[in-house]
């Protein structure tokens, strides 16, 4: 049989009745699951095995691993549509993969365009989505070659470009952008260290071995900064955010998407297939992707659609992305990968080189679902942008109590420690102080993602290589990175010393 | 300064009279709380793996939760977290402190628990003394691994080309320096009489991170347990070099000679055991070695253990805490040797 025999043999299994079932049902709850902070889709998807495992009962148990893992699946990837919502709309990111958002999402909305941010992250989502399926199809064996490739060489270099690139994230100021990212990386230290077991910066307290955690800080500087703002401040603009204009993009708007979200899923499926990248990252590098090459930089920051269209497509491609090393080889690239991994196994369905071979219905069912599942999340969520816009009409007084505790909530979900609250509370008068003085908040939380990838694959590197930074160099990928890097730095400034009237971020 | 003194004495005897007080007003009301029974378990039920996903403890708990919970022996929800960092050092010191008391909480440890608490770097304040084992389940053997088109066929060309230019090969492994899966692949070497500080290691993020390496080509040769690599050994993507048990094992690995066989004396016994919080309560305990006793007599777990290629080995709480006591000795003796201890 060739794949394309298998992909329809695929359809036949996902298209089985309580098969279609389990996929809505699964998207519904992801997106849910997505909607709501403090949830994520790696506690989602935990919290649902044993219930499907009672709901299969009856099934055989080939059919019970195919129903179940279409039901997780449609967690996952649902929860990746479901996480924009609360970034646009309340500036509170529920993931950690939609902080990004927040940043063109609110201001659309600000702007009375919540009903095109929302519709177009919905859209961007289903087309990477589908993107992703076939490229899921057609390229899954040679690139899981392709992420085995990736050394610690090859993500240190690509780390290294994330954080050169940050620059993309800068507001007026490119200085006060790398105070944001040493500061974001030197939070990062904090911890015991993965690579030789040593605490650093931890001082003996227990609740700092496990390193700050970024959600806490990213909700933060971005809900509660922006609560500290609204009430220090007492801006009298509720009018300005009370009007909805549309609740579909307009065509230009989809025009100007189109461009962002073909990248976006491009560039996030790629990401998501490195075991350990991950999504989070995805939407970041598609975002100062999209400000890098757009004709009007300025825009970004202050609700451009390509900044809400582009990182919604990312971290819904890096989903599928994912699912690549895990159904080739066995090798869970995310947290949420690993659980799904996990329910697999409780159905004796050993994920691993083994598996298209040995589980052909379980594989091709649960990517044929996945097309199905897609396409019911943009029906679903399309009609669902109506009401999720009313939110914002919410008169302040009443908005801010909801944001605050959606905020405090959502932590404590995650962490469980009353300290982590003490910092949410902290960073939001830092967020308040950070905003007003114009020092970007993107390049912190960014600098606290990238930290730790960063120094570990330089470590691992170099004791690979005994020492000596020449594999940075030799190796093509790697070096690629570099190249590119130094571009990304050099180029502006050569432009600028021309007298070229660039777009460059101006110093301040 | 005399007044002083005596006034700070006398609130700190205040303090601990009070402190006292609290103590034993504590415990009466726990213990007119077990005669009623709290009904444990009432909530769902966490199993840590303090690791990565896909690696060893990340199996075991994962398998556990998934025989208890099919079996009905434990009626509450089972879920697995994944807590990893500092070679599980990370998740103790929060389990030690903040959760001594969750009964709620299980995780499942290996020789790294003694291991982290004996050596220098990375040590550990817990060890296995800070919980309450409730049992052995398993035990597995460390492989040393290479890639199908490695030009190493066997354990001594390996250890041949380590004792000529250790700079030459890198060995990886999922844990820290100083951890287990370190001293998986040391342990051949240092009895083959190579200085085991001299030899390349890197650390990754859990087992399934290491392999990645190995199969990438980022590693040489890592060393693990011999459950982790099984799925690529059919595969035919890795060679099994050597297995770390006294006698060879059944199944997949009856073509994978022992490194004793190889004329290496290493031998290393990975157990995998189950432990509670250090102050679970008796109730919590009970119900656990009952729950676990069942669940290792049951079919179904003889049969997953027989699917993860684990070998079954049960011990109940008194003689697992027993049998750890013996292992911090060998731990200690081993570390020694290596001069890596505290």
């Amino acid at each position: 049989m060739n794949t394309l025999d298998y992909l329809l043999h695929g359809f036949g299994t996902a298209l089985i009745w309580y098969n279609l079932l389990f996929a809505f049902v699964g998207v519904l709850i992801g997106t849910a699951v997505g909607v709501l902070p403090g949830i994520g889709p790696m506690s989602g998807v935990a919290l649902l095995i044993p219930v499907t495992a009672s709901i299969t009962g009856g099934l055989p148990p080939e059919q019970a691993a195919t129903s179940a893992i279409i039901l997780l699946a449609g967690v996952y990837y649902g929860a990746m549509y479901g996480g924009s919502t609360t970034s646009i709309l309340l500036n509170t990111p529920g993931e950690s993969s939609s902080v990004v958002t927040t940043l063109d999402g609110y201001q659309m909305a600000k702007k009375g365009r919540a009903g095109s941010a929302l519709s177009i992250a919905a859209i961007g989502s289903f087309v990477a989505g589908i993107v992703t399926l076939i490229a899921l199809i057609a390229l899954a064996k040679p690139l899981s070659d392709l992420a085995l490739k990736f050394g610690p060489a090859e993500y240190f270099s690509l780390m290294l470009l994330g954080l050169g690139a940050v620059s993309g994230l800068a507001g007026k100021s490119v200085t006060k952008a790398l105070i944001m990212t040493v500061s974001g990386l030197l939070l990062a230290t904090i911890g015991i260290d993965n690579v030789s077991g040593i605490g650093r910066f931890t001082f003996d307290i227990p609740w700092l071995y496990q390193g700050i955690e970024f959600l806490t800080i990213a909700v933060g500087l971005f809900a509660l900064g922006e609560v500290f703002k609204t009430i220090l401040e007492k801006e009298e603009e509720d009018t300005q955010m009370a009007k909805i204009n549309n609740l579909l993009p307009s065509k230009e708007e989809l025009k100007e998407s189109a461009g962002p979200i073909a990248r976006g899923s491009i560039l996030g499926f790629f990401i998501g297939i490195l075991p350990g990248a991950g999504a989070t990252l995805a939407s970041f590098f598609s975002y100062i992707l999209e400000k890098k090459i757009s004709k009007d930089p300025s825009k970004f920051g202050k609700g451009a659609i390509a900044g809400v269209a582009a990182p919604e497509s990312a971290n819904n491609a890096a989903s599928g992305g994912a699912m690549i090393p895990l159904l080739t080889l066995g090798i869970p690239g995310s947290g949420t990968t690993a659980i799904l991994m996990g329910a697999l196994m409780m159905y004796n369905v050993q994920p691993g080189p083994l598996l298209f071979e040995d589980h052909p219905q379980v594989a091709w069912g649960l990517i044929a679902s996945m097309f199905i599942g897609n396409i019911m999340l943009l029906i679903l969520n399309l009609p669902l942008v109506k009401v999720f816009a009313k939110i914002i009409q919410t008169p302040k007084q009443y908005l801010i109590p909801i944001i605050i505790a959606i905020s405090i909530f959502g932590v404590y979900a995650v962490q469980v420690s009353v300290n982590d609250l003490l910092l949410l509370v902290g960073c939001g008068l830092v967020g308040y102080f950070l905003n007003k003085h114009d020092y970007p908040i993107a390049p912190l939380v960014l600098g606290l993602v990238l930290g730790p990838m960063i120094e570990n694959n330089l470590r691992r590197a170099l004791t690979i290589s005994n020492g000596d930074f020449g594999p940075f160099f030799t190796r093509p990928i790697s070096l690629g990175f570099l190249i590119m890097t130094v571009l990304w730095l050099v180029i502006p400034v050569i432009m600028k010393m021309r007298g070229k009237s660039v777009v460059i971020n101006e110093e301040a | 300064m005399f007044s002083i003194k005596r006034i700070s004495a006398v609130m700190c005897a205040g303090a601990l009279a009070l402190s006292l007080g609290a103590c034993s007003s504590k415990e009466t009301a726990s213990t007119s709380k077990k005669e009623e029974g709290t009904g444990y378990p009432t909530k769902a039920i966490s199993v840590v793996a303090p690791s990565g996903a896909g690696g060893g403890w990340d199996l075991t708990a994962r398998s556990f939760t998934k025989v208890l919970s099919e079996t009905k022996l434990v009626k509450q929800p089972l879920t697995v977290e994944n807590k990893p960092g500092g070679g599980g050092a990370v998740f103790m010191a929060e389990y030690a402190t903040q959760q001594v008391e969750n009964n709620d909480m299980l995780f499942v440890n290996s020789p790294p628990i003694i291991i982290n608490n004996l050596k220098k770097e990375g040590n550990s304040p817990y060890g296995y003394k800070n919980t309450t084992p409730l049992a052995q389940l398993t035990k597995d053997y460390g492989a040393i691994v290479v890639k199908t088109d490695s030009k190493f066929k066997d354990l001594k060309s390996v250890l041949e080309e380590v004792k000529k230019d250790s700079t030459k090969l890198t060995f990886a492994g999922g844990s820290a320096p100083g951890s287990m899966d370190h001293l998986v692949s040391i342990l051949p070497a240092f009895k083959y009489g190579v200085d085991p500080t001299k030899i390349k290691y890197v650390s990754y993020d859990g087992g399934g991170e290491a392999i990645t390496a190995l199969l990438g080509g980022n590693a040489d040769v890592i060393g693990t347990d011999a459950s982790s690599v099984k799925e690529f050994l059919k595969a035919g993507k890795v060679r099994v070099l050597a297995i770390t048990s006294a006698e060879r094992l059944s199944g997949d690995f009856k073509d994978v000679p022992t490194a004793k066989e190889q004329g290496v004396e290493a031998e290393f016994t990975i157990w995998r055991g189950v432990f509670g919080p250090e102050k679970m309560s008796a109730e919590a305990k009970a119900y656990w070695e009952k729950a676990i006793d069942k669940l290792v007599q049951s079919p179904e777990w003889k049969k997953e253990v027989e699917t993860q290629g684990w070998e079954l080995e049960y011990k109940n709480g008194a003689d697992f805490k027993k049998f750890l006591a013996d292992q911090e000795t060998q731990v200690q003796q081993l570390l020694e040797a290596l001069g890596m201890q505290k």
